[in-house]
């Protein structure tokens, strides 16, 4: 679920799933780094066994990062990748299993949001260039400057889809990069370490889950496994919760929403292209030393433990007297599966639920409404029971109205206050039109300044005189470069004909932007005949059509939830519709699915991306498919629009928007390719073929010999793990074609980095625990699991009359030990106390220690500059540097004292 | 709309006398596709299917294949406002010719238009006039106006009125504007029964100055949806002093110039009119063109330029 906002809404909601990362950073001593030993204990107070790493969120920010400079070079990409593993490994430190999994082809329902984002890719390529070029002629027109265009190889990020060759490296770089760290570092000593690379079928993270699954299904699962996912998506949370593993844990990159990015145009910071005005570049710093420096540090990690969600889970969905027992499990997967209402990669949205007005909640509440009335719950091991969800949307439905109207009213409000909020800014920013300087400055009273005789008072009136003078020559001459550039033509006629750019900047800055047209108006009365004329081009009579696509979007809430509790149930279905119907149109829906298709098979990767790509992305496939994309004797041309429509739907920028892009027809495809087939090079034929899971171990591992033993006896079938040896872990092995192995030389795909000549590694296939066709993956609880110790304040803590405060739980470890002053950290406070006034901002009462003048001063946080002196007109500026320094004396003590406790020292 | 009628008959009644045709082209249909695109699709299969002789009843090949295909780009290119490539278009668009699709969905929000600025309105009138507007790109073969140079023309910002174009025409237009208010006056004001084109060259005349038009036959204006053109019929656009006036749809060359008059008569209708540079598309690209405007705020764009008086400052700038 790509949508930034879940993740928003869930951490803001059960905020203690959150905790952040301690990192522990390798140091340097005499310019070699010395590593960190990640065989010590974790410094987050807690040992992981598993790490999983979903690559496609690893391998997007290291080759097209958006907050630092792109790497140069293939090989630097690969190192950028190998750097950011061995930052996670550092972080997770995990004991067991290492698991890297690269998207590999997706079922079909996945491919059709596949193929929007890389048109739309391709597409918004094209029209920056455009953009780029006409504000840069304009710039240049007016005199403006910008740096010239560098030139280097734009990495086209369609190259990250299975079959390409960048793929097929990276796999090869990474079982380089697996063999290293094998060998040579510690901490991976005995690690078992799993790469399912681009050529396996499934996206990365249902790889991971389809993993986790069926060693949960087999006996010698350890129930207690502590699990650590890493990836930013929102649908990783709902596949935790999904496992019923009570220790899961997902690490990601701090959300910070809004980052600053560079202008595209002339790379500074501070505004976007559009507002870019062509000016020189500011030195940073007083010699131009932070020049290539972001404002923004290093990407932080956090963890979201999934067993605090649980918690919170438990409380807000507990049903007391229900007509049958209560089973937490069970309504966990009732929430997940109501989560995929709100928003799915598979299926678009259903209109009125909008995860920003609290659909969940909404739907949580109608839940435990309708459950009372059901006999049972909404799913069963991923199993969908439609006479219950029916009654769910019908609830939904009731409310379709008033949402909407709702919904029209609430941004109404927001774009009056916006409005306002404008308006307000403006007249703050607007200070007095004169104000005299230097002797004369006006002065704030009460802050010990003693006035003092004034000096050359006729020179400083003089200054003053000159100052604000020179201020209107500036304004004049700005105004006049204004009417320059509008062309001059200032005299023109009798009205206000400035030309049409002028006339266009200024509607585009005003409060009143013009909106995209909306033709559905759900909130005016016969929204629904509307939407479907609009959106589908039929009557609201035509009841068969909506049947259909009813019976469509219920068949996807079907695949949906298999996908995540079974796996792909087919790799063939997908909705055919680009927009959902509504709630109130869920009506008997029980027969609407009975099962899908068995036996299908995902496309190949070369397929794939027929399927996927755009004509402008053809370089990455054979000549003769290539022409299938562009050719109007083409059998698949229609795959194939060079532009598309985007419908806002609703929304404001184009990316939220609906790509109207015709849908593949597979027969076709299949035919058309058929007849090229024959024109694959060996190489391509090999990237084309499905591949197979991988196996690595070090020496020190007890499996290691094992398979040492296979290699050399030859064998040819596949070889069951013995459970004993790898902590549990079942699946078998077969011989790979071209292994590592102890003592072969693996040679660097990387030309900067060594061979290994010494490896102690070794490779092979893995094959996951296979089961009976129709078996049922269990979401329940394993017997054995014990659920880790609470962390949220009970309910009835007060009640319970237990002794003492309640003390929140910071990290993992709930006994974590505070920090805290001894005694000779007071008595060096009580010292200072003596020349200098402070207070002590946590743990004791500041207001105990001798009152002062400055005692009143208001704690640190509040400091910041820029908030807390408003920004004056420049004549004031005297005054305004003056107390300007003063804030950078509080700041930099209290930084400086930071680490004895938060200590906020006053000088006089 | 009597012929169009009977058109969705014929085909339905030659179905009804081929009962495993009928049968076998229904194969083809989408599991998604409403009946509507589907009878459209349907049209241009069936119409289409003797240009392709190695189809044959029942038989699935590449060549049915491709017809299918072809069929699929006319219908997402009229129902979903996809474009191709330009080769593939023509082809299109020559297959599907004649086939009549009522009321096909407003065109969208196009890419190009959101994405730069999210802010530009879509054109959502069905009407004759929305046709020329949506003539995007590709060659028109101008008739009065000399375009052979435009290929190789230097860059769209190079070429344009000069900057003190609109000042130099502003008084004339107040002349006229004038002139028009009195002419509709003594007209009985401004109406649909109106001699529009008489009117408008009466009161220019009467400036001494000369209407320039420029009629193009629409079907050499390329890049229109394939669902909704017609062969016949012309559009004209009106200029004087270089400056445009307006554009307009119509039967034949008479009923455009009357078409197009009677859009540069709406422009008097405010209280002043007003000579503006603007960015309008011509020949696919965008460049600025001196336009004769209302006060009243547009909301949607411009429709294309037919002509392009400003090719090169030097030989006739302002004139």
């Amino acid at each position: 679920m790509g949508v930034p906002a879940f993740f928003r809404w869930l951490s803001r909601k059960y905020p203690s799933i959150i905790v952040h990362c301690v990192e522990e950073k390798g140091k340097e001593c005499n310019g070699v780094r010395i590593p960190v030993d990640t065989t010590r204990p974790n410094p987050n107070e807690v040992e992981f066994d598993n790490l999983y790493l979903d690559m496609n969120g690893i391998i997007h920010p290291c080759t097209h990062p958006e907050d630092k400079p792109a790497p140069k070079n293939e090989d630097e990409m690969m190192v950028a990748i190998f750097e950011y593993i061995d930052r996670l490994f550092n972080i997770v430190r995990p004991r067991r299993v290492l698991y890297m999994a690269i998207d590999g082809v997706a079922p079909r329902a996945k491919m059709n949001q596949q193929r929007s984002r890389r048109f739309r890719a391709s597409k918004e390529g094209v029209e920056m260039v455009e953009e780029k070029n006409r504000i840069r002629e304009e710039i240049v027109q007016r005199g403006g400057y910008v740096p010239p265009e560098e030139i280097k190889e734009r990495f086209d990020s369609n190259c990250i889809t299975p079959g390409t060759e960048f793929m097929d490296n990276l796999a090869k770089c990474l079982r380089y990069y697996i063999a290293d760290r094998l060998s040579n570092d510690p901490g991976w000593k005995n690690i078992t370490v799993f790469l399912s690379d681009a050529s396996v079928p499934g996206e990365g993270e249902h790889k991971i889950m389809d993993f986790i699954r069926r060693q949960r299904a087999q006996p010698n699962h350890d129930p207690n496994t502590h699990h650590c996912l890493c990836g930013a998506d929102a649908d990783l949370i709902m596949l935790g919760l999904a496992t019923h593993e009570p220790n899961f844990t997902i690490i990601r990159e701090e959300f910070k929403p809004n980052k600053p990015r560079p202008c595209a145009l002339c790379g500074q910071m501070g505004h976007e292209i559009k507002d870019c005005q062509g000016v020189a570049r500011e030195k940073q710093g007083e010699h131009d030393e932070f020049a290539d420096s972001m404002p923004a540090s290093e990407q932080e990690f956090i963890f979201i433990r999934l067993c605090v969600l649980r918690e919170y889970l438990a409380r807000e969905l507990t049903m007391a007297s229900l007509p049958f027992p209560f089973d937490f499990e069970r309504s966990v997967d009732d929430w997940v599966f109501m989560c995929f209402f709100v928003g799915n990669d598979f299926l678009p949205h259903l209109p009125s639920l909008e995860i920003r007005e609290g659909a969940i909640d909404r739907l949580v509440n109608i839940y435990k409404d309708v459950v009372h009335k059901t006999s049972g719950y909404l799913t069963e091991n991923g199993f969908v029971k439609l006479e219950r969800v029916e009654m769910i949307m019908q609830a939904v439905g009731v409310a379709e109205d008033n949402i909407f109207k709702k919904r029209k009213e609430d941004d109404e409000s927001f774009k009056r206050r916006m409005k306002e909020k404008r308006k307000r800014m403006k007249t703050e920013q607007q200070g007095p039109a004169f104000l005299t300087t230097g002797q004369f400055a006006p002065q704030a009273l009460g802050r010990g300044y003693r006035p003092q005789a004034v000096q050359n008072a006729r020179h400083q009136a003089y200054d003053m005189r000159m100052q604000s003078s020179e201020q209107h020559n500036r304004n004049a001459a700005q105004s006049l470069k204004a009417a320059m550039r509008n062309g001059g033509n200032s005299s023109a006629g009798p009205s206000n004909s400035t030309d049409s750019r002028g006339m266009k900047r200024k509607a585009e800055d005003s409060d009143s932007e013009p909106e995209p047209e909306d033709n559905v108006r759900l909130w005016e009365e016969g929204w629904k005949q509307r939407y479907y004329k609009t959106k589908f081009d039929v009557d609201v009579t035509d009841e068969e059509f909506r049947r259909k696509v009813v019976q469509s979007y219920v068949e996807g809430l079907c695949w949906v939830l298999r996908y995540y509790y079974q796996g792909c149930a087919s790799w063939k279905w997908y909705f055919p519709f680009h927009y959902a119907p509504f709630a109130s149109d869920f009506k008997d829906i029980k027969g609407m699915f009975s099962d899908f298709e068995k036996g299908t098979k995902p496309f190949k990767p070369l397929e794939q991306l027929m399927g996927v790509f755009p004509a402008a992305s053809g370089n990455f496939l054979p000549e003769t498919w290539r022409t299938l994309m562009t050719s109007p004797d083409s059998s698949i041309i229609d795959f194939y629009p060079d532009d598309f429509a985007i419908d806002l739907n609703g929304k404001k920028y184009a990316w939220q928007g609906v790509a109207l892009l015709p849908f593949v027809d597979e027969r076709r495809l299949r035919a058309a390719l058929a007849e090229v087939y024959p024109n694959l090079m060996l190489e391509e034929v090999k990237r084309n073929s499905l591949g197979s899971d991988l196996l690595f171990l070090g020496k020190a591992h007890p499996l290691f010999d094992f398979i040492h033993e296979l290699y050399r006896a030859e064998s040819l079938e596949g070889t069951e793990i013995p459970a004993e040896l790898c902590h549990g872990i079942q699946g078998t092995l077969n011989l790979d074609d071209d292994p590592i192995l102890p003592d072969k030389t693996v040679m660097s795909p990387i030309p900067m980095l060594r061979d290994i000549l010494q490896n102690m590694s070794i490779g092979v296939k893995f094959k996951d625990p296979q089961y009976a066709d129709g078996f049922e993956f269990k979401a329940t609880l394993l017997t054995g699991a014990k659920i880790p110790n609470k962390v949220l304040k009970p309910e009835d803590w007060e009640k319970r009359g237990e002794r003492g405060s309640w003390r929140p739980q910071l990290g993992f470890n709930p006994n974590r030990q505070q920090a805290h002053l001894d005694q000779s950290g007071f008595r060096a406070l009580r010292y200072n106390s003596v020349t200098s006034h402070f207070s002590i901002i946590h743990g004791l009462n500041r207001n105990q220690h001798s009152r002062g003048q400055y005692s009143n001063t208001p704690p640190p946080s509040t400091y910041q500059q820029g908030n807390y002196h408003p920004q004056h007109s420049r004549s004031h500026q005297p005054f305004h540097r003056k107390t300007q320094t003063h804030t950078h004396t509080h700041t930099f003590y209290f930084y400086s004292t930071g680490l004895q406790g938060a200590i906020l020292l006053e000088h006089v | 709309m009597a012929g169009e009628r009977s058109e969705e008959d014929v085909v339905s009644e030659y179905l009804d006398q081929n009962p495993q045709l009928a049968q076998w082209v229904e194969t083809f249909r989408g599991y998604c596709e409403t009946n509507k695109h589907w009878i459209a699709r349907r049209e241009f299969i069936l119409r289409n299917m003797e240009a392709f002789p190695t189809v044959q009843q029942g038989v699935s090949c590449n060549s049915l294949d491709r017809l299918l295909s072809l069929s699929m780009v006319w219908a997402n290119h009229v129902f979903l406002c996809c474009s191709y490539p330009p080769a593939v278009m023509a082809k299109v668009k020559e297959m599907g010719e004649g086939i009549v699709v009522k009321d096909a969905p407003a065109q969208r929000t196009t890419i190009d238009g959101v994405m730069a600025k999210g802010k530009r309105s879509a054109t959502n009138e069905a009407d004759a006039e929305s046709r020329v507007k949506r003539a995007k790109c590709g060659p028109n073969e101008l008739d009065s106006r000399p375009a052979g140079r435009a290929p190789s023309r230097p860059a769209a910002q190079k070429s344009g009125p000069p900057p003190h174009a609109p000042a130099e025409h502003q008084p004339f237009f107040n002349r006229l504007y004038k002139t028009v208010a009195w002419k509709l006056v003594s007209a009985g004001g401004f109406g649909p029964n109106l001699d529009h084109f008489e009117i408008l060259r009466s009161c220019v005349e009467s400036c001494k100055e000369t209407l320039a038009c420029v009629i193009v036959p629409l079907k050499d204006i390329t890049g229109l949806p394939a669902g909704r053109t017609q062969r016949d019929g012309h559009v004209c656009e009106i200029r004087c002093q270089a400056v445009y006036m307006g554009t307009g749809y119509g039967r034949d060359e008479t009923a455009a110039k009357a078409m197009a008059s009677k859009e540069a008569l709406k422009v008097f209708q405010g209280r002043k009119v007003t000579v503006k540079i603007c960015r309008r598309r011509y020949e696919g690209k965008d460049v600025e063109d001196l336009m004769l405007l209302d006060e009243q705020p547009r909301t949607q764009g411009f429709p294309p330029a037919l002509s392009y008086p400003f090719q090169n400052e030097q030989l006739d700038g302002g004139s």
